[in-house]
């Protein structure tokens, strides 16, 4: 920035800075964008012409104290009028002001870089013929300090100037310069491209499922239709055309599943627009089926998810997909030869309603297992109809309602307006750790890497938690993908007519969170897109019900909301973020008023006992403290550190048991703004908090907080003295181990601090692997020495025993 | 590791890693509802993750500290604090180790080395390890001249120096502008723009006026007995944010009155900020002296003590004025002329002789006038002549006095 030094301190035009205008490559993208935690010098220099603008909106805002109205110097005619003039202007202006530290050096217009050779030669002595070769050549240079990589690699020296050639010299110094520092490797998102468009296909069903899926071909459709006429006793058996059962549709039954578990006299009665339904050949394969899955679909969704707290073997799960594939991808069971197509008014080119996997074995399979199904069925129902509320909006809602009441047969739905997700890259299996070892260790040593892959485990919820829990969640990602593809969502799936279960959602969810947990952003965004708001019909019970009847609301799992709504942030879209969370809230708070109006969650009327209804509230208080939660962390995301701070007072208000984390966090905000006095307000409030609670963990806030504020105050030897007095409590705290040795560094000692950071590693590997600490570590072996890079290979050997293919090598700084 | 082949390999190792403030690791918080999937699996994770808060795993910003991970900005004010590591990474005792670190401006080479001792001995495998700071004062390019020297078990004295170059950068923009009021206050308008990257917490921004001013601030209101600041809660600027202080000055006594009236260019004084980034990492900035172009007046200036705000449509209303001689020599014998406007109608003898008026002497004059047109009314008219050089200063538009008719103003 040459001439950056130079700025006219009087003049009257303001003209100042216009030897920066070169600069100003319209550079807005810094100021809008995210702001990085690292942002390039270079970036800085750009924005500082401004100053245009700024004089044009300062126009409008000038205060007329000292104004025209009362200057009897203006019709002065005599005076010097010139003068006057240039005085009036100078009064609109802003003068641009000489920054210094020291009056000193304020006055003298200090030159720029061409001055600064001169300057060097005097006080360089016999070296100065170098000297002068060394700035001419940084004059070259763009002052790119922070994004230039560590010149550490390749330290050359400038020894013995004197018996070196200028040439050479010359060519050193330019390579040499600046940034020793360490330069973290600008995170972003980790690049990961699908490796090969492989086959979508290949091995998607296990065997285990392909074994079940042979099971279900006894029950092809018409089987059914005659096992319905069989079975005189079934309610179905008075569906005949022409027949039609009002309750299924009204729109404004509520509990529905109690109730048509209850009542089935009720679906006796005629309804014309119920036979059309029930003629629609793809939902004929199950006139018997159709009926039990009104208990045992939300039995057995439930029970394929162990957590669910129902009984049955959590093997059913990938049964489900695979059958959901065959009933969809059989052209025999979606039109049995005995019912034509033109009868059901259906139509393919417009997207029917599509039909869901009703596995006849497992109903038998449920019924085996509980001996009063019906009294499951009940309690099931009420705690799915409290989890599942949602309040869909309006124009989702209508197409519900049409679904509910049939009004003119089949109801057309926009292509639109369905969810039709697929994988969009089929294999993000990988595991960096092996790929680091490979390079730098041999493949000797990589061979000892054993991690699980997908393939390894249990083709089942089982065995996705199984990866999950070790940390293999790239494995993980492969198997809800694979689990995905059994259900007919696989790759390159994406755009095609699909039906949706509470577990293919629950997948996706999996799915889509450990991509975000990976960080891999862009990939979760991707295959999240097809979700659209996550409001479309076909996302809600009600849109399937045959399979789920009288079960309603939406499939969507709540957390799944939350992180779709998160992700933007992410991507750098904080305001998008902001807007989806909102919504949600919105949602939340409607159903919590409903709930108090004794109404039910979706504003329907109900006759909950107070007991359910004391749980529902309880539900819905804590997932409205989530979206608070993620509302702060998205403001503070942002830096809209206000605003931040009030959101995440309000979340300890809906979270008494955290306020003094909460405050701790919002001190910490504070001392991050640089705001002192307003952390220190905060935590003398934590301490107030916590001296109610004795206990080591309130002990250990205090501490903290307190360690925190002598940071900020630069007293780093204060900081380490209260970090190591937490470490006298409880010696396994990573955090202050971590921060200690953090502190040891600004003082000077960097053994200490490296042994220190040490001791805690080898302590307890599976804990304190994490990657700030390694982080830490790697930078201050950078800083020790040259050969930083075996010590590096020596954490990698570390990691490669305990972490799973999740584990961020970046912080190794091996690449 | 050298690429140069007549380069000698070294004995030690120099590092040098700047220190700016460390981070608080963030995180990147997922949950799940027990129902879900996964059950507790997500929220077990991060319980077990050490960088979350412990019993508020969702909030994202962590206690656990990172070391910066590059160079970052460095501005004008900041303190540059440094560590630099000499290791070595032979085998051999390395003796009388010297390290020595400069630091080169446009304008300056400084020592910053703590001492400047040279160490006996250093064992292999060891280090000598300083930590600097620097105070910056001035913009643009610095490069930070680190050299060693040593002598090897052979008694071979060897040396090598490494160069590190760094911008630094303004941080703040300041522009002032004065507004003269019709008294001798000068109101002091300074806008502070922070043009750095990251948000700015301002900790002081305090006027240091020159002798011949007092200055109050004008930047907080007192509510019920409390100072608040008129920024409100906003305690810190955002990147691009501007704000505006405000001060008023005053003539201190002896000076008003001593020259008459302050002319030409004089000293306000300067400005004093003080700010604080992230974890407390302070900046300190001075302007250079504020100058102030005083209002010209010509060589006689006529101001006004005293008006009334409002007045009574045709009633009779007193104004004072105040003449001064601004020339610098001349003695001036002046002759007032009253001319009516519109509006304004002068009582009293127009073109009465003021008598001699010294340099830089002043004279109170009482003058009383009425106005036939309601509204706000300008006061005019008012002509000076110098019978010496004949020449006729002219003073119109000098206050507007709101005219209401008496009707109203009984009423109040």
């Amino acid at each position: 920035m040459p001439g950056c030094l130079s700025f006219p301190q009087l003049s009257t035009h303001c003209p100042k800075l216009g030897s920066m205008e070169d600069a100003k490559g319209g550079d807005q993208s810094v100021t809008e964008g995210f702001p990085p935690a690292s942002v390039g010098a270079e970036r800085v220099t750009q924005q500082v012409p401004q100053e245009d603008q700024g004089q044009l909106l300062y126009h409008e805002e000038t205060i007329d104290l000292g104004g025209d109205e009362f200057g009897s110097e203006e019709n002065e005619t005599i005076s010097e009028d010139s003068h006057n003039f240039i005085d009036k202007l100078n009064e609109h202006m802003m003068e641009s002001v000489l920054i210094s530290d020291s009056p000193n050096n304020s006055e003298d217009d200090a030159g720029d870089l061409g001055c600064l050779q001169d300057v060097v030669e005097p006080v360089e002595g016999n070296a100065d013929p170098s000297l002068a070769s060394i700035t001419a050549g940084e004059g070259m240079h763009t002052p790119s300090n922070g994004s230039e990589t560590d010149t550490d690699a390749t330290p050359r020296d400038v020894s013995d100037m004197t018996s070196d050639s200028k040439a050479s010299l010359k060519e050193d110094s330019t390579q040499e310069e600046a940034t020793a520092m360490p330069v973290f490797e600008d995170a972003g998102t980790e690049d990961l491209t699908p490796r090969g468009e492989k086959a979508p296909g290949e091995e998607q069903v296990p065997e285990a499922s392909s074994s079940q899926s042979s099971k279900d071909e006894p029950v092809p459709v018409c089987t059914i239709f005659s096992q319905a006429s069989a079975a005189p006793a079934q309610p179905h058996l008075f569906l005949h055309d022409g027949f039609e059962s009002q309750m299924v549709k009204s729109p404004s039954f509520s509990s529905a599943s109690e109730m048509s578990a209850k009542t089935p006299p009720q679906v006796v009665r005629p309804s014309p627009s119920l036979s059309r339904f029930f003629g629609d050949p793809v939902s004929t394969n199950s006139l018997a089926s159709g009926f039990f899955d009104s208990f045992t679909t939300s039995t057995f969704t439930s029970v394929s998810n162990p957590n669910a707290g129902s009984s049955v073997p959590e093997k059913s799960s990938p049964l489900t997909a695979s059958m959901g594939e065959k009933a969809l991808d059989s052209p025999d069971c979606s039109y049995p030869a005995g019912v034509p197509r033109s009868e059901s008014g259906t139509s393919t080119a417009a997207p029917e309603i599509p039909d869901s996997p009703r596995p006849f074995s497992q109903i038998q399979t449920v019924f085996a297992g509980s001996d009063d199904p019906f009294a499951t069925a009940l309690s099931m129902s009420e705690m799915d109809r409290r989890n599942d509320a949602w309040l869909p909006s309006q124009s989702t809602r209508d197409v519900l309602t049409a679904v509910a009441t049939q009004q003119c047969g089949t109801v057309f739905i926009d292509k639109e307006s369905l969810t039709m997700p697929g994988l969009r890259f089929d294999n993000i299996q990988g595991d960096a750790v092996k790929d680091l070892m490979l390079r730098f260790l041999g493949e000797k040593a990589a061979a000892k890497r054993q991690v699980l892959n997908a393939s390894s485990v249990e083709q089942s919820f089982v065995g996705l938690k199984q990866l999950i829990s070790c940390k293999n969640w790239r494995a993980a990602v492969d198997l809800c993908g694979r689990l995905l593809t059994a259900h007919g969502q696989g790759y390159g799936k994406s755009g095609l007519p699909t039906s949706h279960t509470t577990d293919s959602l629950q997948l996706w969810f999996v799915r889509l969170a450990l991509l975000v947990k990976l960080g891999l952003f862009q990939n979760a965004e991707m295959e999240f897109e097809p979700f659209g708001s996550l409001d479309q019909p076909d996302l809600y019970y009600e849109y399937y019900p045959h399979v789920y009847p009288g079960r309603r609301g939406s499939m969507v799992p709540f957390s799944m909301r939350i992180l779709h709504a998160e992700l933007q942030q992410y991507l750098g879209n904080p305001q998008e973020s902001l807007d989806r969370l909102h919504r949600v809230k919105t949602v939340c708070s409607k159903i919590l008023s409903n709930l108090e109006q004794g109404l039910a969650e979706d504003g329907g009327v109900s006759n909950m006992t107070q007991e359910n209804r004391q749980a529902s509230v309880q539900l819905w208080r804590t997932r409205l403290g989530r979206v608070m939660y993620s509302v702060a962390n998205c403001l503070l995301l942002m830096k809209d550190y206000v605003l931040a701070v009030d959101a995440y007072r309000s979340v300890a208000k809906c979270h008494p048991e955290q306020e003094p984390q909460l405050l701790s966090g919002i001190g910490r905000i504070f001392l991050q703004i640089g705001d002192i006095k307003t952390a220190e307000k905060y935590f003398q409030d934590v301490e107030k908090v916590t001296q109610k609670l004795d206990g080591l963990q309130g002990k250990i806030m205090v501490l903290m907080n307190r360690a925190f504020l002598h940071l900020g105050q630069n007293n780093f030897a204060e900081a380490h003295r209260f970090f190591t007095e937490i470490l006298r409590m409880d010696p396994t705290n990573a955090v202050a181990n971590n921060n200690a040795a953090v502190c040891l560094l600004y003082l000077g000692k960097l053994k200490d601090s490296l042994r220190q950071l040490e001791a805690m590693v080898q302590r307890d590997p599976r804990h304190y692997l994490h990657e700030s600490v390694l982080f830490n570590l790697t930078t201050m072996y950078e800083l020790e020495s040259s050969r930083s890079m075996q010590k590096k290979q020596s954490l990698l050997e570390a990691v490669a025993g305990k972490e799973g293919d999740s584990f961020n090598t970046q912080c190794l700084k091996l690449a | 590791m050298e690429v140069n082949p007549p380069k000698q390999e070294h004995l030690l190792a120099l590092k040098v890693m700047r220190l700016t403030k460390p981070t608080l690791f963030t995180n990147i918080p997922v949950t799940c509802e027990e129902k879900d999937l996964p059950g507790d699996l997500f929220n077990q994770l991060m319980r077990d993750d050490p960088s979350t808060v412990n019993g508020a795993e969702i909030l994202m910003l962590g206690e656990m500290l990172t070391l910066p991970q590059n160079f970052g900005n460095i501005f004008l004010g900041e303190t540059f604090s440094s560590y630099i590591s000499v290791h070595n990474d032979s085998n051999q005792v390395v003796k009388d180790i010297l390290v020595k670190a400069d630091l080169q401006t446009s304008s300056q080479r400084l020592n910053l080395s703590a001492s400047n001792a040279a160490v006996a001995e250093l064992k292999p495998d060891c280090c000598i390890d300083d930590v600097i700071h620097h105070e910056v004062k001035e913009i643009g390019t610095h490069i930070l001249v680190c050299a060693v020297s040593y002598t090897t078990q052979g008694g071979e004295k060897m040396y090598f120096r490494k160069f590190f170059k760094f911008q630094v950068l303004k941080p703040l923009d300041v522009k002032t502008k004065f507004y003269n009021a019709e008294t001798d206050e000068v109101f002091l308008e300074a806008q502070i723009q922070n043009i750095t990257t990251s948000p700015m917490f301002m900790e002081k921004v305090s006027l240091e006026p020159s002798i011949m001013y007092n200055v109050t601030e004008l930047n907080s209101v007192s509510q019920a007995g409390e100072c608040l600041s008129t920024f409100g809660s906003r305690a810190y600027l955002q990147p691009m944010d501007t704000r505006q202080y405000l001060y008023c000055l005053k003539p201190k006594k002896e000076f008003a009155e001593k020259a008459g009236i302050i002319k030409g260019v004089t000293v306000i004084g300067k400005l004093d900020i003080v700010w604080k980034t992230n974890l407390g990492e302070r900046g300190r900035l001075q302007t250079s002296q504020l100058q102030r172009m005083a209002p010209g007046y010509g060589d006689v200036r006529l101001s006004l003590e005293a008006i009334p705000d409002t007045v009574n449509l045709e009633e009779p209303f007193h104004i004072t004025c105040k003449i001064t001689n601004c020339s610098s020599e001349r003695t001036m014998d002046l002759v007032l002329e009253m001319c009516n406007t519109n509006s304004i109608h002068w009582c009293g003898i127009s073109g009465r002789q003021l008598g001699k008026l010294h340099p830089s002497s002043s004279l109170c004059l009482a003058l009383t006038l009425l106005s036939s047109v309601q509204g706000l009314q300008s006061v005019s008219g008012l002509r000076l002549t110098d019978t010496f050089l004949k020449r006729t200063y002219e003073y119109d538009d000098i206050a507007q006095v709101c005219v209401v008719s008496s009707a109203i103003k009984v009423e109040s």
